[in-house]
C-alpha cells in the first residue's frame, strides 16, 4: 500500500512539474551563424545583458580577421584568459612564422591545434552546449567567418579552504573535508583510492541549475544490481534545481513516509573512502560538501571512523556505548512517565518516595512535565543551532543550568525529570550521525505518548512498532535492519564488536561485493 | 525483481528453526509448570516434557516431510493436489479458524496477565485492542520482515530468562526436587499430553516451508526449533520446582511468572522483577500472534487470490477481538486454550500426516 501512496506522490510531483517546464526551458532553438557581431548579439540578448558577462572582440594577430572571447567574469580564471588566449592569439601568431590563412575555418584549426596552449579544449557548433559551458566558467572563442566556436576549460573561482567538518569532529584522524566544489571534492577521494577501478561518473541533474552530480564507485567491488538500481533512480529526477544532495536524497530514498534515514551524508572523505572499499556507492553533487554513501543499515549510522582508528577494544566500547545512547535517547522520558504515572512499585521504595517528595509540588502529571522539558531542550537545540558559535555555547549554558535550575526552584517540574531530559540530550549528542539523531528525537515523543497511555507496556509496544517498522525498511532495495535480520554472523564481527584490522578479512556480506575478500595473504585460515 | 534480491526473501535453515521456536514459546511456558507439577506430583515432569518433546517432534518431522514434498506451493495448493479441491478448501477453511482463534487466545492472554501484572484501572479490552493494533501493523507489512522480528526478539527473550534463572539460584533449595522417580508412567504420560499442548506452534513448518530456501531442510528447523523449547522447558521446570517445590507451583497461576516475582537483583535498582519479565515476554508473544495472523492471512490469500492481503487483516481483526473478548474469566480463558489445541490435534497434525501417506501412497509429489 504504502508502495501505491509513493507512486502517486511521484506522479503528482512529475504532472504538476509538467506545466512550466515546456514554455521555460525550451531548448534555444537558435544556430550559430558565420557573423560574429550577430553572434554576440544574441548571446547578450540572451543573457539580458547581464552585469557579469564578458566579450572581448580583437583581431587576430596582425591580420584583419575578427574574433571575440566570451566569458564571464568571476566564473572564468581571468588570468588564464588574459594569458593563454589574448596573449597567444594576439601576439604569438604575429612572432611565429606562420601566415595565417584566410580562410576561417583554417583558422580555427590553426588556433585549435597549434596556438591555444590549454589542456582541455574543444569545438562546439551548437549554440546551447556552447553557453551551457560559458555558465559553468568556460571561455568561447567566435570567429567571424565560421559557425564553430572553440571552447576552452577555464574554469577558475574562488573556493573554501578546506576544513575539518564542524558536525562530524574525530580526535585522531585527518582533519579534512569536503568543500563545495565538486572537483575538490573528487579530489579528495582520488587521492585516497589510487585504485583504477575507482569510477566516477558525471552527468547533469537540474533542468535549470544544470549541477554536476557524480555517482563514484569502485568498479570490481560493487554490485552491479546496486549500481544499475542507484543509476535508474538517478535518471528519474526531474526538477528544476538541485541545491543540496538533499534534493538528491529525498528523490531516491525508498521510503519517504520514514522517520529514519535511509541514505547516509558525511563531510568526512575518509569515511566515504572506505565506503566505496567495503562496495558502497557514493554520489557528489556540485554546490554543497555533503556527500550521499548508499545503501545504509542502521548499523553504520552509529559507527565513526574514530572506531577503526583506535584499537579495537576501544572501537568496541564506544560502539556499545552508542548503542545504549540511543536507546537511552529515544525511551528515557518515556520510561520516567511509565514509572512515575503507572508502576512507582517498580522502582526501589526509597527511591520512589524520593521522587514522590521531589513531585510534591508540582502541579503538573509526569506527562505534560516531560513534554514541557524535552519541549524545552528542543527549542533551545534549534535556537543554538541559529546562533553564531559563541553565542550558541551561552544559549546552551542559560538553557540548560539557569533554566532547568530555575524551573525546579519555582516549582514547574521536579528534579528528576530535570536528570532524565539532560540524560536524554546527552545521549543523543553522543549519536555519532545527526541524521539518526533527529530521527531518534522525533520517535521519543512517540514512545512518550505510549508511556502515557499504556505505562511500561506502552512502551515494549512502540519499541515492538519501531522495530517491526526498520525491519520492513529497506535502503535501495536492502535491508536496514542487517545484519541483524536478516542473519549474517560473518558480519557480526564489525557490528557492535568492532573486531581487530587483522579479522576483518571480508567486505561486508550483505552488500553483495563482486570481490569479497580485503585480506589476501594468510588466506588459509 | 532480480535473483539475488529474491534470494533475501527466502529464508535459511537456522531461521525457520527460530520461526518455530519463537511461535512455540509462548503463553504455555507461563504455565505449564502448573499443569505439570498437578499431573506428575514432583520433579520428575522434566521425563514428560522430554518425552512430549521427543513426540512433537516425530510430529513435526511428518508434517515437515509432507511440506517438503511440494516446495513453493502453498498448504492449500498441495492438500487440492492430494485430495481434490473442495477438501483442500474444506481442510484449509478450518485451518484458517484454528489459527484464527489461536491469535484471538494469545492476544487475550496478554490483556489477561498485564491486567494482572501491570495494571490495575486499565481495562482488557484497551490492552488488548492496542496488542491488536501492532499486530496488525506488523503483518500488514511484508512477509519476511515479519519472520525477520523473530531474529531480533528471540535472543532478548533467551537473555531474560538466562538473567532471571541466574537471579533465582539462590533461592532453589534442593529438598524440594526430591524425591526422585516417584511417578508412575500413567502420571508421567499425563504430564506429557500436558505439557505438549505448550509445544503446540510447530505446524508453521506446514506453511512457511514454501519461503525455505532449501524446504528438504525443513526436518533440520523442526529439530532446532523443537530443541530450544525442550531445554528451555526442561530448566524452567527445574527451578520452579525447585523454588517452590511441586505442592505450590500446582496452585500457582502462572509459575514462570511467580518464579521471576521471586528473584531480586542485587543492587535494588528494579523491585520487582516479574513486571519487567512479562513486558520482555511481551515481545515473545506479539511473535507468536503475529505469525498465527499472518499464516491466517496466508492461507487465505492462497485460496482467494483476488482478495487482497489488507482486506483480509481489516475483515478479521474484528472477529479475533470480539472471540477474544468472549473469556469471562481466567477458568473460562484457560478451558479455551485447551479446546483449541484439542481441536488442533485433529486439524494440523492427524490430518496432515494421513494427506502424507495418502501422497505417499498414490505417489503425488510437487514439481520443485
Amino acid at each position: 500500500m504504502l508502495r501505491r501512496i509513493l507512486a502517486q506522490h511521484r506522479r503528482q510531483k512529475a504532472s504538476s512539474s509538467e506545466l512550466p517546464r515546456q514554455e521555460a526551458a525550451q531548448p534555444i532553438s537558435l544556430s550559430l551563424s558565420s557573423n560574429l557581431q550577430e553572434n554576440l548579439e544574441t548571446i547578450k540578448t540572451l543573457l539580458g545583458n547581464s552585469h557579469d558577462l564578458l566579450t572581448r572582440s580583437f583581431f587576430i594577430g596582425n591580420t584583419q580577421h575578427s574574433c571575440a572571447v566570451v566569458c564571464i567574469d568571476g566564473l572564468a580564471n581571468s588570468a588564464m584568459v588574459h594569458e593563454q588566449i589574448l596573449a597567444n592569439i594576439q601576439l604569438m601568431i604575429s612572432t611565429a612564422e606562420k601566415t595565417v590563412p584566410d580562410d576561417p575555418e583554417e583558422i580555427l584549426s590553426l588556433l585549435f591545434e597549434e596556438v591555444l596552449s590549454v589542456i582541455e579544449i574543444k569545438k562546439e557548433s551548437d549554440f546551447q552546449s556552447m553557453l551551457d559551458c560559458v555558465l559553468s566558467g568556460d571561455t568561447a572563442l567566435l570567429i567571424d567567418g565560421t559557425n564553430q566556436v572553440i571552447v576552452i576549460d577555464s574554469k577558475g573561482w574562488a573556493t573554501r579552504a578546506v576544513e575539518e567538518p564542524a558536525a562530524e569532529g574525530l580526535v585522531r584522524g585527518p582533519r579534512d573535508g569536503f568543500t563545495e566544489s565538486i572537483r575538490d571534492n573528487t579530489v579528495r577521494i582520488r587521492r585516497r583510492v589510487k585504485d583504477y577501478h575507482l569510477r566516477f561518473d558525471g552527468s547533469i541533474v537540474g533542468e535549470r541549475s544544470k549541477t554536476d552530480l557524480v555517482v563514484a564507485y569502485i568498479d570490481n567491488i560493487v554490485d552491479k544490481e546496486l549500481l544499475d538500481e542507484v543509476k535508474r533512480r538517478l535518471a528519474t529526477i526531474d526538477i528544476d534545481e538541485v541545491e543540496e544532495s538533499g534534493f538528491i536524497e529525498q528523490w531516491i530514498e525508498d521510503d519517504f513516509l520514514s522517520p529514519f534515514p535511509q541514505i547516509h551524508s558525511t563531510e568526512r572523505p575518509d569515511k566515504v573512502a572506505a565506503s566505496l572499499f567495503q562496495g558502497r556507492i557514493a554520489i557528489l553533487l556540485d554546490g554543497t560538501p555533503v556527500v550521499l554513501i548508499l545503501p545504509v543499515t542502521f548499523g553504520l549510522f552509529l559507527h565513526s571512523p574514530e572506531d577503526y582508528y583506535e584499537r579495537w577494544i576501544v572501537g568496541t566500547l564506544a560502539r556499545l556505548l552508542r548503542y545504549i545512547a540511543s536507546f537511552l535517547a529515544v525511551f528515557s522520558p518515556s520510561f520516567y512517565i511509565a514509572l512515575v504515572t503507572f508502576h512507582p512499585g517498580l522502582i526501589p521504595s526509597d527511591l520512589a518516595f524520593s521522587i514522590a517528595a521531589t513531585r510534591d509540588g508540582v502541579p503538573f502529571p509526569a506527562f505534560l512535565e516531560a513534554i514541557l522539558m524535552v519541549t524545552t531542550m528542543e527549542l533551545l537545540q534549534e535556537a543554538g543551532l541559529r546562533l553564531p558559535k559563541p553565542l550558541g555555547q551561552t544559549v546552551g549554558i542559560v538553557g540548560g543550568l539557569v533554566i532547568g535550575d530555575a524551573a525546579v526552584s519555582a516549582g514547574i517540574v521536579s528534579p528528576v525529570m530535570v536528570i532524565v531530559v539532560a540524560l536524554t540530550a546527552i545521549a543523543s549528542f553522543a549519536i555519532p550521525s545527526y541524521q539518526l539523531a533527529i530521527a531518534f528525537r522525533m520517535i521519543r515523543f512517540f514512545a512518550m505518548f505510549t508511556a502515557a497511555v499504556f505505562g511500561v507496556y506502552g512502551v515494549i509496544l512502540s519499541f515492538i512498532v519501531i522495530m517491526i517498522h526498520l525491519s520492513n525498511l529497506t535502503s535501495i532495495g536492502y535491508p536496514y535492519l542487517s545484519p541483524f535480520a536478516p542473519q549474517m554472523p560473518r558480519d557480526w564481527k564489525d557490528l557492535i564488536l568492532r573486531a581487530p584490522i587483522t579479522f576483518l578479512r571480508k567486505r561486508p556480506k550483505a552488500l553483495h561485493t563482486q570481490d569479497e575478500t580485503r585480506m589476501r595473504t594468510g588466506d588459509q585460515s | 525483481m532480480s535473483a539475488q534480491t529474491l534470494a533475501e526473501k527466502l529464508i535459511s535453515k537456522n531461521h525457520m528453526g527460530i520461526n518455530i521456536a519463537s511461535v512455540t514459546i509462548g503463553v504455555g511456558i507461563l504455565t505449564f509448570p502448573r499443569t505439570l507439577a498437578k499431573a506428575t506430583g514432583a520433579f520428575d515432569g522434566w521425563i514428560s516434557i522430554v518425552i512430549s518433546g521427543a513426540v512433537a517432534f516425530l510430529i513435526g518431522w511428518l508434517l515437515a516431510k509432507l511440506a517438503a514434498r511440494f516446495p513453493r506451493q502453498s498448504f492449500f495448493e498441495y492438500t487440492s493436489l492430494i485430495a481434490s479441491k473442495p477438501v483442500g478448501y474444506v481442510l484449509t477453511i478450518l485451518i484458517c479458524i484454528y489459527t484464527m482463534l489461536f491469535v484471538s487466545f494469545e492476544v487475550r492472554a496478554i490483556g489477561t496477565i498485564a491486567k494482572q501484572y501491570l495494571f490495575y484501572n486499565t481495562p482488557v479490552e484497551m490492552i488488548t485492542l492496542s496488542f491488536l493494533l501492532v499486530v496488525q501493523y506488523a503483518v500488514a507489512g511484508s512477509r519476511v520482515a515479519l519472520l525477520r522480528l523473530n531474529l531480533l526478539f528471540m535472543p532478548v527473550v533467551l537473555y531474560v530468562i538466562v538473567v532471571v534463572l541466574v537471579f533465582a539460584q539462590p533461592l532453589v533449595e534442593i529438598e524440594n526436587v526430591r524425591p526422585y522417580f516417584s511417578s508412575s508412567w500413567k502420571a508421567l504420560l499425563q504430564g506429557s499430553k500436558d505439557v505438549g499442548l505448550s509445544y503446540s506452534g510447530f505446524e508453521i513448518i506446514l506453511f512457511y516451508t514454501m519461503l525455505m530456501k532449501r524446504p528438504e531442510e525443513a526436518g533440520k528447523s523442526v529439530f532446532l526449533g523443537l530443541l530450544i523449547p525442550v531445554v528451555l522447558y526442561m530448566t524452567i521446570y527445574v527451578f520452579v520446582i525447585a523454588v517452590f517445590s511441586a505442592e505450590v507451583a500446582k496452585n500457582l497461576t502462572f509459575p514462570t511468572i511467580e518464579l521471576a516475582k521471586e528473584v531480586e537483583v542485587p543492587g535494588g535498582f528494579f523491585e520487582r522483577v516479574e513486571s519487567i519479565f512479562f513486558t520482555i515476554w511481551i515481545m515473545t508473544i506479539f511473535n507468536t500472534s503475529a505469525m498465527w495472523l499472518d499464516i491466517t492471512v496466508l492461507n487465505l490469500t492462497s485460496m482467494f487470490k483476488k482478495v487482497g492481503k489488507m482486506v483480509w487483516i481489516l475483515i478479521l481483526s474484528p472477529i479475533i477481538y470480539f472471540i477474544a473478548m468472549l473469556p469471562q474469566n481466567l477458568i473460562d480463558f484457560f478451558s479455551f486454550g485447551d479446546k483449541l489445541t484439542y481441536f488442533g490435534l485433529i486439524i494440523v497434525y492427524l490430518i496432515p500426516i494421513c494427506l502424507l501417506i495418502i501422497a505417499f501412497f498414490r505417489g503425488v509429489k510437487g514439481n520443485g
